[in-house]
């Protein structure tokens, strides 16, 4: 009786010894792969903010469904209950269900709202798994600069390219133990960690200043009949851009029928030959180098003016001429004796030092450098055709910079669009602060140039872009565009725009309005100075930054 | 004595066993939560997306001017001024008999 007792527990022993100790290995493998469960988890990319926490982009769980085929005894059912959710074709989810095998996606990436219907119909043979999708909530605004990720959850143009390291969610495969009903249990060890989230981003864009721009800027396109528009707003002090925006615009949400050329950011990836905006910078130089001063006289030719066997023309026919006024009119001729004056060295300088010819190094994708030659590859022509805005192709990012440069009393800035980049928890991870390139001009020439400007709104060719109540400096440009077919300047394709700050005493906004191709009337006053208008009137009252010339309100007394 | 040990020995196992279980148990409740955060989580994310959809400048532009009414200020109808630091004092010169009503409820004042 007892020895057969003892002899059970020895063969138990026995058992035990050889399944925990000498199996062990093999079994805890075996074990492990029944209750254990590897799943790939991907954080959240991260959310894009404008500069008042306003969210531009973010990342929500939404539901994708899928079917198991081979586990479905009635496809064409089951295809007519999904047919209404999906939004698919009956006909089609029954070709994917009566495909053999064991998974196939059904739809990916729907509403919220069609997961919760799916949910309640809990149709066998058909899953829902959650899967991160990217919103942009304010559709087409900003989308130029925002850019889009695909349907991988990938930056693939603008911001979500460009930040693509920051934005993207930790990816991570953890291990999941699972019970007999597949329900996961406790993991093992106490230290699993989430995954983390993509770094959020927050620009120096303001939602409501974009809206305005792009609302006046379509506008105008469409009023124009123009080809494209662009529009850019910096805070000429810093170099944060406000407001960039392109006409026409696309809306991110819904990529998948836009040609490419659509989501380009003309205001850096395009260049265009800026006509007499360019004349500002002349005049700067000018005036730097005591070449000109404000009121030398210079001599209009009566609006034509031989050089290098071509003839140029003015608009306006003048005889003598102030510099200031030469300005104010917009003169080719006069711009190209002050070009010739300056010499052709000290001009490609200066065109230089304001950064033409090189990448502003903005933090966006496709920056492209324009054309700026060397003076060793000029033509006999090439400094009058220079100082009257040809021969040298600019982005709209560029002349608004340099413009700015004048605005903010001498000093290039580095444009920027984001400045802070934060991490799930809200802490900092990188800051950008105002970037000096350098110094272009003395604050004294600046407040000259500046004064010269005013005129142009005052007295000249930007009449239209006089805000009432501020003091507004500026200059429009209509560039002729050069004709494909024929080789030669266009006299009906033109480049309409206006380049400018305001209030002039105290510059709180450098802004480009730049109209491409616009039918009828193409001047850059006639097309692109009334955006100025409009889109400054609504900024300046939105910043909340008052008149400087005192308004007379006439008071009423109520009498009782 | 000897009962005691047994009851010691015992009321550890119970203590053993009784662990062992509330972990698992705790383990489950845990994932519970968990999976209860993520659905809590994931409604915030929705109303944050619809939160910003709504406010975003250009509906809210839409439904002031196509449903209100509304219409943007002409040119010259803002004016904006700068707001002095101090109290304004009511300075106007005395017309005799002139009274103000400054609101309901308040006590008719005579202004000085």
């Amino acid at each position: 009786m007892s020895i057969g007792l003892v002899l059970g527990f020895v063969l138990v022993l026995v058992r035990l010894v050889n399944l925990q100790v000498l199996q062990a290995a093999e079994l805890t493998v075996k074990a492990d792969r029944q209750h254990q469960k590897s799943v790939t988890l991907e954080g959240a990319r991260g959310t894009i903010y404008d500069r008042r926490g306003k969210v531009l982009a973010m990342n929500m769980e939404v539901p994708s469904v899928f079917g198991v085929p081979t586990s479905l005894d009635n496809p064409d059912q089951t295809a007519r209950h999904l047919s209404p959710i999906l939004h698919v074709r009956t006909g089609e989810i029954e070709k994917k269900l009566r495909q053999d095998k064991h998974f196939v996606w059904l739809a990916r990436k729907l509403e919220p709202e069609q997961g919760r219907r799916l949910e309640q119909l809990s149709l066998a043979g058909v899953g829902v798994v959650m899967e991160g999708r990217r919103f942009y909530p304010k559709g087409p605004l900003l989308s130029h600069v925002l850019g889009f990720a695909g349907m991988d959850d990938r930056g693939l143009e603008g911001l979500e390219l460009r930040y693509e390291t920051f934005l993207r969610g930790e990816k991570r495969v953890v291990v999941l133990q699972r019970d007999a009903l597949g329900r996961a249990v406790f993991p093992k060890g106490f230290n699993e960690q989430a995954v983390v989230a993509g770094h959020s981003l927050t620009l120096t864009i303001d939602e409501v200043i974009q809206y305005i721009a792009e609302k006046e800027l379509d506008e105008a396109v469409n009023r124009s009949s123009a080809k494209s528009g662009t529009i850019i707003i910096m805070n000429p002090k810093t170099g944060a851009i406000l407001a960039m925006a392109g006409s026409p615009r696309f809306d991110p949400n819904a990529m998948a029928a836009l040609n490419p050329d659509r989501w380009r950011n003309r205001a850096l990836t395009d260049s265009y030959e800026p006509g007499s905006t360019l004349k500002v910078v002349v005049a700067a130089a000018a005036l730097q180098e005591k070449v000109m001063a404000p009121n030398s006289m210079i001599f209009g030719e009566n609006g034509q003016m031989a050089v290098a066997n071509t003839v140029i023309h003015d608009h306006e026919k003048s005889g003598w001429m102030s510099f200031a006024q030469m300005v104010q009119r917009s003169s080719n001729i006069g711009a190209a004796k002050v070009g010739m004056a300056l010499g052709d060295w000290r001009l490609f300088d200066y065109l230089k030092e304001f950064g033409f010819g090189e990448k502003s190094h903005i933090d966006l994708p496709g920056e492209v450098p324009g054309l700026l030659r060397s003076p060793r590859e000029w033509g006999r022509r090439s400094v009058a055709s220079i100082s009257m805005g040809q021969e040298i192709a600019v982005t709209p990012l560029q002349m608004v910079t340099a413009v700015s440069a004048i605005a903010n009393g001498g000093t290039l800035m580095k444009p920027f669009i984001v400045s802070e980049v934060r991490n799930i928890t809200g802490l900092p991870v990188a800051h950008t602060l105002p970037q000096h390139r350098h110094r272009v001009i003395s604050a004294e020439t600046a407040r000259t140039l500046t004064g010269i400007l005013e005129g142009v709104v005052t007295s000249g060719t930007g009449g239209k872009a006089a805000i009432p109540g501020y003091r507004v400096a500026g200059k429009t440009g209509t560039a002729q565009k050069v004709d494909p077919r024929t080789g030669a300047y266009s006299s009906t394709l033109l480049v309409g725009s206006f380049v400018g700050y305001v209030p002039a005493e105290d510059p709180q906004l450098a802004m480009i309005v730049v109209i491409d191709e616009p039918h009828g009337e193409g001047w850059g006053g006639v097309v692109a100075a009334p955006v100025f208008r409009k889109v400054g009137e609504q900024v300046l009252n939105y910043l909340g930054i008052p008149a400087e010339e005192p308004v007379k309100i006439a008071m009423t007394r109520a009498a009782f | 004595m000897k009962g005691i040990a047994v009851a010691a020995v015992m009321s550890m196992i119970f203590l053993f066993v009784w662990e062992r279980v509330d972990v698992v148990r705790l383990g489950y409740h845990i994932e519970r939560l968990k999976s209860q955060k993520i659905l809590l989580e994931r409604e915030r994310d929705e109303l944050r997306v619809k939160l910003s959809s709504l406010t975003s400048p250009e509906r809210i532009a839409r439904a002031a001017t196509d449903k209100l009414n509304m219409v943007l200020p002409e040119k010259g109808q803002v004016v904006l001024v700068h707001l002095e630091p101090e109290v304004p004092s009511i300075q106007r010169p005395s017309t005799g008999e002139d009274e103000v009503k400054v609101a309901r409820n308040v006590p008719m004042r005579r202004m000085k």
